[in-house]
């Protein structure tokens, strides 16, 4: 620790730490624009020159580092004529255009002009002028507003991953661009858009249709992915003009994936539900809420009674609010059945009873920067989890060994120390756990002896095996994909031996958003709120899909698009007799198979409380009020609860069932998993496999009708993936289309080589409009040419 | 001593004879009263009245929605709503003002910074029917452009002092 | 994307690249692009494409705006066609007192082109380019890797007929 004095009062600070951070933590402001404490430092604006005694010159307090007895002013007629001067140069070419400007009213530009420049320009000769590159459809550009921080290059280098945006040309040349006229692609580019100082890259769904002064500001939790990034949203006049990042250092820092920052778009689609209907001879009718809901209670009621309750079933979606998956329990539980489900991207439920009490990251979001090795295994964690991405990215910036070991070969974005691309997920992770297992020189585990002694791993298990033994912090995670695969269970119960082994921990990325939170309000057959085991049992949505159910309580979901086994879930569908959907839009697909509608109001406008895959359990209260007859889905199925008498359902408020959950959860954060052993070793089908997960612009019903996230590239287009050889080996070279058939259904798509997927298996995303209708992942299909 | 004056002032009726004087005066000096409406008071290029929108000698509108005016209006009469429009500008889908709040201070004027709104010399309006003076965006261009010529005037007379 | 598939380079420039590349550390192949660039540039008569800024940066794997940032910054490298000779005149301070405007002025007359410019059949580009360091015998040109110095308009026309 150093002293140091700033402005006449003396700071204690570590010593090289630079010298604007020490005076941003005595509350000393520095103008700046460059600068960010989360990107490095490039010292190019000179906004932040400060007089340092002794020193010649003003120094760059960004790129200064503290030394003992430094004395500094900040606010000398020296530092302050730097200041204006360097500002004066600023604003050479800068348009001011700030009438028309969307940065206007929130600039930093605006703000330091006012309080670090000076009253006039001497500069009377032309501007330069620089063309605008089209960013695709989340970013607008306006160059000519460029200062050149390069804030945005470097963000695409450090916390992206991916370079972008860089900054061509030299002297008054050099302008930021994309090389070759690309779009900005990345999971995370909008961040850009709050870290450019001045309005040269603004939000295009947001431009120009209202002013920062115009907008209140309200919190929201999302709840598209695991992390539960904390959002601002900006209202006007009730209505959601755009999302910002709330500053979260343990969960979301200053960031926001794309899928967050831009769903609010999709809530005036056409197809958004804002009255209830209900199905007359096959005729939607618009109704009001008694009739519906007297409609829908009815036909509950008459399922129970005419099949027995236990042909009821529920589904919920993963991004619905811990309140809803609590209510939606307690009223099938009430009803008499314990079918309730949300793990629909899910087919393997072996383990269910020995799995903690939620599916859990083993440790905090904030702790995977300082992983010193990782196994991903299955998912493509920078598309699925684009935060937590963002974090593994910087802990390999630092070193870390990031191993993955998928089906596809995902660009990740960050180094990879090892990569194994193979069709058999199970085999490979055994292969890893023998490898470990004999460096170690221990017995094999229980159950898993008759699995390994047959295995001979290969140099890239061993090194991954090693790698997670050398680590001091390690993890193991299973991805999407994994989550996803016939043999979950298995998958599980080997990474846990894994971990266990080398000393890493051991943990899930949950595939929804508000997982934890279903898992600990009981929204699964076999435990009640709180991780209490069921009274009664339950079925797992593939069972009830088998079982052939006569009525379903749907929340928040559309069947076909939202399970990962597609053919089940219309099956099931077809099957049933009365269908209930409560639900924030309405497509053909649940138009098709629902008998009632319930128009349910979304994330932003209702509250409620969800936990993340680190088990942070955060509260919203809303932000704007749900169009037309739309309702908070917790008022919704209270309602449903008086209608069907049950007992309980005289809640008031959200806090109310809030403080509920609290008084059941108190103590079950704390239940971690038991062992579970596969009765026998699972084996892949013959044939072409066909890989599915849900692709990052499909994950629920809000994102994929958000039209500027569709619009980008990573809006996955309907197509086969298979590598040259696999396509060899099915007759299939050079072929544009195929025909891809699973379980009786099929579908003529386009064909594309992709050297990234595995052998011996085909990729087709689920929750593809294309897609519906056909089975779940992992199975085998058939490939057809139909050129 | 004070009585004795009292007395005397109110005997010769002096405060009834000054004050006759008074009007004497101003019965026989000049006129000042106007004969409003065949007659009309002087304005000045500064006059605030009924507020127009303008445009450019090329026709296109000048509002760029920048909504400077509507956050600067002290009493709130202002409503803008924005968009992109489809030539990629900033433009106005909704511009009123509501004439019944308006308090004519001028500040909308002030606030623009491309001379869109201004306050012509019109004081002579008023409506029939509730919604009458609530002044749309068509209404305030068309007050525009039926006095351009006054309104360029004005501007350039006190263009001078500003 | 290995390198056995980059058949942009050359063999010789890629052997050329690689004696560069074993100059930094293993992890740093980057700091071998200028004169990737240059030897590319080489290559490709003088000018890059953007096919071959991008098998650069494919071949030192960093992101090809990289290389186009570092392409576009320095002068010395061409992003358009050159003619088979380029020559480079010094107009800064030293030169120009020297005399650097009647080099340029008799250069255009003679080429019959203006700075910037490349002649019809090819031969001669003409370029103005910042102090070269030869100050001491301004003004000066310089064309490939040779300086021509104390220039006069006779001189000029020495050196011009002497080139292919």
């Amino acid at each position: 620790m150093v002293t140091i004095e700033i402005n006449g009062k003396p700071v204690q600070a570590e010593q090289g730490k630079m010298l604007i951070e020490v005076a941003d933590e005595a509350g000393i402001t520095i103008p700046r624009f460059c600068y960010h404490s989360k990107l490095s430092i490039a010292a190019s604006c000179r906004m932040c020159l400060v007089e340092v005694e002794k020193a010649p010159k003003p120094l760059p307090a960004c790129a200064t580092p503290v030394n003992d007895g430094m004395v500094v002013h900040t606010r000398s007629p020296r530092a302050i004529s730097a200041q204006r001067s360097v500002m004066e140069f600023l604003l050479i070419n800068h348009p001011l255009d700030c009438p028309i400007c969307d940065q206007g009213g929130e600039c930093t530009l605006q703000e330091m002009a006012l309080g670090y420049g000076k009253d006039i320009s001497r500069y009377s000769e032309a501007k330069r002028v620089v063309g605008n590159p089209d960013l695709g459809a989340l970013i607008a550009t306006d160059m000519n507003r460029c200062i050149h921080c390069t804030r945005c290059v470097r963000f695409g280098q450090e916390l992206a991953g991916v370079m972008e945006l860089g900054a061509p040309g030299r002297g008054e040349h050099m302008h930021i661009s994309t090389y070759m006229e690309h779009s900005v692609d990345s999971e995370l580019s909008g961040n850009v858009i709050d870290l450019c100082p001045v309005g040269a890259l603004t939000s295009k769904p947001f431009r120009y249709s209202a002013r920062p002064w115009e907008l209140t500001a309200h919190f929201a939790v999302s709840p598209h992915d695991c992390v539960g990034s904390n959002m601002r949203v900006d209202v006007r006049r009730g209505k959601v003009m755009r999302v910002v990042p709330e500053a979260n250092q343990i969960v979301n820092e200053e960031w926001l994936a794309d899928r967050d920052r831009f769903s609010y778009t999709a809530l005036n689609h056409p197809e958004r539900l804002t009255v209830p209907m209900i199905k007359q001879d096959g005729q939607w009718q618009e109704t009001d809420w008694d009739t519906a809901l007297t409609r829908a209670a009815e036909g509950l009621r008459d399922i129970v009674q005419r099949h027995g309750a236990e042909s009821l079933g529920a589904w919920a979606a993963y991004g619905a609010s811990t309140e809803e998956h609590y209510l939606l329990q307690r009223l099938m539980r009430g009803l008499g059945s314990a079918n309730v489900d949300h793990r629909l991207r899910q087919q393997d439920f072996r383990d269910q009873a020995a799995q903690p009490a939620y599916p859990s990251l083993g440790q905090a979001i904030a702790d995977l920067e300082q992983l010193d090795a990782v196994l991903l295994v299955g998912g493509n964690i920078r598309k699925d989890q684009p935060l937590l991405a963002q974090r593994l990215r910087k802990a390999a910036r630092q070193g870390a060994k990031i191993m993955q070991l998928d089906a596809v070969g995902h660009d990740l974005a960050m180094p990879l120390a090892e990569q194994s691309i193979v069709a058999d997920l199970h085999s490979e992770m055994l292969g890893v756990l023998k490898a470990l297992v004999s460096e170690k020189g221990e017995a094999a585990p229980q159950g898993l002896g008759e699995a390994l002694a047959a295995l001979e791993p290969s140099e890239t298990q061993r090194a991954m095996a090693s790698a997670l033994l050398a680590a001091p912090q390690a993890s193991v995670f299973l991805g999407n994909l994994a989550a996803a695969h016939p043999a979950a269970a298995e998958l599980r119960q080997i990474a846990r031996e894994l971990a266990k082994l080398s000393g890493a921990r051991f943990g899930q990325l949950a595939e929804g958003g508000n997982s934890a939170g279903a898992w600990l309000a009981g929204c699964i057959p076999h435990r009640e709120a709180g991780a209490k085991p069921s009274t009664q049992a339950g079925m797992d949505w593939l069972q009830m899909c088998e079982a052939g159910l006569k009525g379903y309580l749907l929340h928040g979901i559309e069947p076909e698009l939202d399970c990962i086994d597609s053919a089940a879930a219309r099956r099931a569908m077809n099957q049933a007799d009365f269908v209930v959907a409560i639900s924030s839009f309405a497509g053909e697909g649940l138009k098709a198979q629902a008998d009632v509608l319930l128009p349910q109001a979304t994330f932003f406008e209702s509250a409620g409380s969800y936990v993340n895959a680190e088990g942070h359990w955060q509260q919203a209260r809303g932000c704007v009020a749900a169009p037309g007859e739309a309702r908070p889905a917790w008022k919704i199925l209270r309602v449903l609860g008086n209608l069907l008498d049950l007992n309980g359902f005289e809640y008031t408020s959200v806090e109310a069932i809030h403080s509920e959950m609290q008084a059941l959860f108190g103590d079950v954060a704390m239940l971690a998993g038991e062992d579970w052993q596969a009765e026998q070793s699972w084996r892949p089908p013959e044939g072409l496999l066909r890989l599915a997960s849900h692709p990052i612009y499909r994950v629920d019903a809000m994102v994929r009708r958000a039209e500027p996230l569709q619009a980008t590239r990573d809006a996955e287009q309907a197509v086969l993936r298979a590598n040259p050889a696999t396509l060899d080996v099915n007759g299939l070279t050079g072929a544009t289309q195929a025909r891809l058939s699973q379980g009786g259904v099929s579908v003529v798509l386009p064909l594309c080589e992709d050297e990234t997927v595995a052998d011996g298996v085909l990729l087709l995303p689920s929750g593809l409009d294309e897609a519906c209708g056909l089975g779940a992942p992992f199975a085998a299909v058939q490939l057809e040419n139909v050129d | 001593m004070n009585a004795m004056v009292q007395f005397l002032k109110s005997l010769t009726l002096k405060e009834l004879r000054s004050g006759m004087g008074v009007t004497g005066r101003y019965f026989f000096g000049k006129k000042f009263t106007v004969q409003y409406p065949e007659e009309r008071a002087p304005q000045s290029p500064r006059f605030r009245g009924l507020h127009a929108q303008r445009r450019y000698p090329n026709g296109e509108e000048r509002c760029i929605a920048c909504k400077l005016c509507e956050v600067i209006c002290p009493a709130m009469a202002i409503d803008i709503e924005s968009e992109q429009r489809a030539d990629g500008t900033r433009r106005t889908t909704r511009y009123d003002i509501d004439l019944t709040k308006c308090i004519f201070c001028g500040y909308c004027e002030e606030a623009c910074p491309v001379d869109a709104i201004v306050e012509t010399r019109i004081y002579e309006y008023h409506g029939e029917q509730r919604g009458d003076l609530l002044m749309t965006k068509e209404k305030l261009l068309a007050v525009g452009d039926k006095y351009e010529a006054q309104i360029a005037a004005d501007r350039a007379a006190d263009a001078k002092y500003r | 994307m290995s390198m056995e598939n980059n058949t942009l380079l050359s063999e010789a420039s890629r052997a050329d690249i690689d004696r560069w590349v074993a100059k930094y550390p293993p992890e740093q192949k980057q700091s071998a692009v200028m004169a990737a660039l240059r030897i590319a540039q080489e290559q490709n008569d003088g000018w890059l494409t953007r096919e071959l800024i991008d098998a650069v940066a494919e071949y030192l794997e960093m992101e090809p705006i990289a290389a186009y940032e570092v392409a576009s910054f320095y002068s010395m490298y061409e992003l358009s066609p050159v003619g088979k000779h380029k020559i480079c005149i010094c107009t800064n301070i030293s030169c120009l007192l020297r005399g650097s405007d009647e080099v340029v002025s008799h250069l255009e007359d003679r080429l019959g082109i203006k700075l910037g410019e490349t002649t019809a059949d090819g031969r001669f580009t003409l370029k103005e380019v910042e102090c070269l360091g030869a100050c001491v015998n301004a003004p000066m040109f310089q064309i490939a890797r040779d300086y021509h110095e104390n220039l006069t308009p006779e001189k000029i026309d020495a050196i011009l007929d002497s080139l292919d």
